[in-house]
């Protein structure tokens, strides 16, 4: 009996013409030394970046003690801290817990520093109350009440924050005197930046620098450069439109591209998954990041990556039209960080792709604005007010970190950008495959 | 949106037919013009089966006729019909079509048979046909032994025969052929004439471009003579011909040691002049240019001469357009 031939499925028509196109420019380009070499100058440019930020976390943080505590003002061996647990006067050497019965032992001074962190859960949303007073010093001190509850909301030793929904920012926390007013410097920075290395490579790294220069430089001569050498004469003188031939291409430089991609976030990804702060030996938890920057450069790649080779077949020169893109693709990259909402971002390819990152980062790290405004005010001491007294990572933190724009969800946000890109995408192919189609080749 | 999955061309959903009525290539009163150059005017032609020269000096319009043919240019007037349908708008006839374009650059970095059978797959082959199939049309033109061998490294009549191997596949019904004979060896310029006119024997439409008379006298006579743009003759080269054999020709020879080659050739009667531009070369005058091109190769063997080229400089057609318009040529 004779088998019934077999029906192209979707597959098997693809790997037919489309298939053969692509496959064939991966191969093409493998055998190039550019394509090598633009992958390895993206290698090098993101590892030079990630050297600096394993470098920073080994630094030290030199622990502030904020509160003065830890200090033996009376020279009787014990800090002024430990005495004002115990009830006794930090300013009497003659009264101290040595004194009791049995004698207490004198804490070593490092033990009062740091020693009154936040104590804030960082789901907390507007005006609620949050704050514990780990040192006593407000608590156990003689104060009267209305001195202990500076911020008049009548509770004594608390912190207030507020959080303005219309403005969609935090107000600085309100704080009684001297509560979380001495928080762990270094534990605060480590992870700080550690969040701020995430988004600044994911966004200027990742989506920026490889989602733009990939293309720029492995896009834009897709079909130009088989123009100009006149081996794109085999190509047109098979049964393909020129359509496919444009998609074949695309879909075979992403296949060069997309892997790439994948495997340095990976790299990275576990690199700082390890090198990280934290209890835990490996911060699981960020490779919900890693999976949202490599997804969004991907998308960057593919846009890009027909916006360049539609410019290219358009003109001999087509890198000189995609520098200006790339140029308002930079001015909407940085305006993003300070103007996430701005419309203008709408017009933009990196503006929907950060988007996805942003979404990702307050998915994985649940408000981060209130972390954000929580170092910012970095226990509400020292001279200058809220901006001078933030702590170490903060302030980066702050630059990179910035809140969708979208006024939606972040599931919601990623959803709306992906088919956005994706939209971007198609409407570029349409466009690219359409000045191909109208390109007389001699 | 969705890209073409049956991939027979734009816009179709069905499986392409060809118009059987319709001549394989059609040309109606088709112009090609860039600003105020006329590259083609008002040709008109219509060919099925057999081979055709198409001949014309360098600028002719010989590759803008085949680039028309080909869809990579829109014709400025005119139509332009193969099997019926228009190639510009509809790439699906070219599942019936091979193409030799003129340019030399490929892409050295396959080998013959890694090349031929992934274009193949743009026949619509699955991966496995297009194996056998450039199995099947290397062995044609008589490259099986060096196939899997990278392009970069084959000398320039095989790179042609790879071009010709790959425009066989799927057994076209129309072959074009842009200068196939251009810068080969005496071997390879044999092989080469072999497999077109071979092709030509199978009842295949074939269409080859040549500034050079001769080359395409001994594939076939039936040709197209194009000139400035114009169709200046067509038909029968026969007739042509015999009315130029008084007038005189140049053959130039490159070998190793012309000043022997010239000692067996002198003693031929068809031959009146032999000149030695350089060391490696020799001119040979004559008014029976047949005669010389059925002795030479049979002398050349006979004697052991090392002959890395021979050529008739263009004034062979300059002389026949001559004749032909009359002197106005010139």
């Amino acid at each position: 009996m004779m088998s019934p031939p077999k029906k192209d499925n979707v597959f098997r028509a693809l790997d037919r013409k489309l298939g053969a196109v692509a496959e064939f420019t991966m191969r093409q380009y493998r055998t190039k030394l550019s394509t090598w070499v633009i992958l390895g100058v993206g290698f090098i440019a993101i590892f030079i970046v990630v050297l600096f930020y394993v470098d920073s976390m080994q630094q030290e943080i030199e622990a502030i003690d904020n509160d003065g505590d830890s200090m033996d003002w009376d020279g009787d061996g014990y800090p002024t801290g430990q005495e004002r647990i115990y009830g006794t006067d930090p300013d009497n050497p003659d009264s101290h817990p040595g004194t009791f019965s049995p004698p207490i032992a004198p804490d070593p001074p490092e033990k009062w520093i740091n020693e009154d962190d936040f104590d804030w859960d960082l789901s907390a949303r507007g005006d609620t109350t949050v704050g514990y007073d780990d040192d006593g010093d407000c608590r156990l001190s003689d104060s009267t009440q209305s001195q202990k509850d500076n911020n008049r909301n009548n509770v004594e030793c608390d912190i207030i924050l507020d959080y303005n929904e219309m403005m969609g920012v935090w107000a600085e926390p309100d704080s009684d005197r001297l509560v979380d007013e001495d928080p762990d410097e270094e534990k605060y920075a480590k992870e700080a930046i550690h969040r701020a290395f995430l988004l600044a490579i994911g966004k200027m790294g990742f989506v920026f620098l490889l989602g733009i220069f990939l293309p720029l430089f492995l896009a834009t001569g897709l079909i130009r450069e088989e123009m100009d050498n006149s081996t794109m004469h085999f190509m047109l003188a098979k049964p393909i439109a020129r359509r496919d031939i444009f998609l074949g291409r695309i879909v075979g430089y992403l296949g060069i591209v997309w892997p790439y991609i994948i495997a340095m976030g990976l790299v990275v990804g576990i690199i700082s998954g390890f090198a990280g702060p934290g209890d835990s030996f490996f911060r699981f938890a960020d490779l919900g990041m890693w999976m949202a920057i490599i997804f969004a450069t991907m998308l960057a790649t593919l846009v890009y990556g027909m916006l360049f080779c539609a410019l290219g077949t358009l003109w001999k020169r087509g890198i000189v039209l995609a520098l200006p893109f790339a140029a308002w693709e930079l001015g909407m990259a940085i305006l993003s960080f300070g103007a996430p909402s701005a419309s203008i971002l709408r017009f933009s390819v990196i503006g929907w792709s950060l988007n996805i990152i942003d979404a990702a980062s307050l998915v994985v790290w649940p408000n981060m604005a209130l972390f954000i405004n929580m170092g910012m005010w970095g226990g509400g001491h020292g001279a200058g007010g809220y901006w001078d007294n933030s702590l170490e990572g903060a302030g980066a933190l702050s630059a990179f970190a910035s809140d969708t724009g979208l006024g939606i969800s972040p599931i919601a946000t990623i959803v709306v950008s992906t088919f956005v890109l994706l939209f971007q995408a198609a409407v570029l192919w349409l466009v690219g495959s359409a000045i191909f189609k109208g390109k007389e080749i001699e | 949106m969705m890209p073409d999955l049956q991939q027979v061309g734009e816009g179709q959903t069905q499986q392409w037919a060809p118009n059987v009525t319709a001549p394989v290539v059609l040309l109606e009163n088709v112009s090609k013009t860039y600003g105020k150059i006329h590259a083609l005017s008002e040709i008109t032609l219509a060919l099925s089966g057999g081979v055709t020269g198409i001949l014309g000096t360098n600028g002719a319009g010989k590759s803008t006729l085949f680039n028309l043919l080909m869809g990579k240019l829109k014709p400025s007037s005119g139509k332009v019909k193969l099997f019926g349908t228009d190639p510009w708008k509809n790439p699906a006839p070219y599942a019936r079509v091979g193409f030799v374009p003129e340019h030399e650059k490929m892409h050295d970095w396959m080998t013959a048979h890694g090349f031929v059978s992934l274009f193949a797959r743009l026949n619509g082959l699955t991966r496995e046909e297009a194996k056998s199939e450039a199995d099947r049309v290397l062995n044609f033109v008589g490259l099986t032994d060096v196939a899997h061998k990278q392009l970069g490294r084959y000398s320039k009549g095989m790179r042609q025969r790879v071009k010709i191997a790959h425009a066989l596949v799927n057994d076209p019904e129309l072959i074009v052929l842009d200068e196939p004979l251009q810068g080969c060896d005496p071997l390879a310029r044999t092989t080469i004439m072999n497999v077109i006119r071979e092709l030509g024997k199978m009842g295949r439409t074939v269409l080859v471009s040549s500034h050079i008379l001769h080359e395409i006298e001994r594939i076939t006579e039936q040709i197209v003579i194009l000139h400035n743009g114009r169709l200046l003759a067509l038909g029968n080269l026969h007739a042509i011909r015999e009315k130029m054999d008084n007038i005189p020709h140049t053959i130039s020879i490159g070998c190793e040691n012309p000043k022997e080659l010239a000692k067996d050739i002198i003693n031929n009667d068809a031959v009146y002049g032999i000149s030695f531009p350089s060391g490696d070369n020799l001119q040979i005058q004559t008014h029976n240019l047949n005669e010389v091109h059925r002795e030479l190769p049979a002398l050349i063997v006979d004697n052991g001469h090392k002959v890395s080229s021979i050529d008739n400089p263009d004034d062979d057609l300059e002389s026949i357009l001559n004749y032909l318009t009359g002197g106005l040529t010139r």
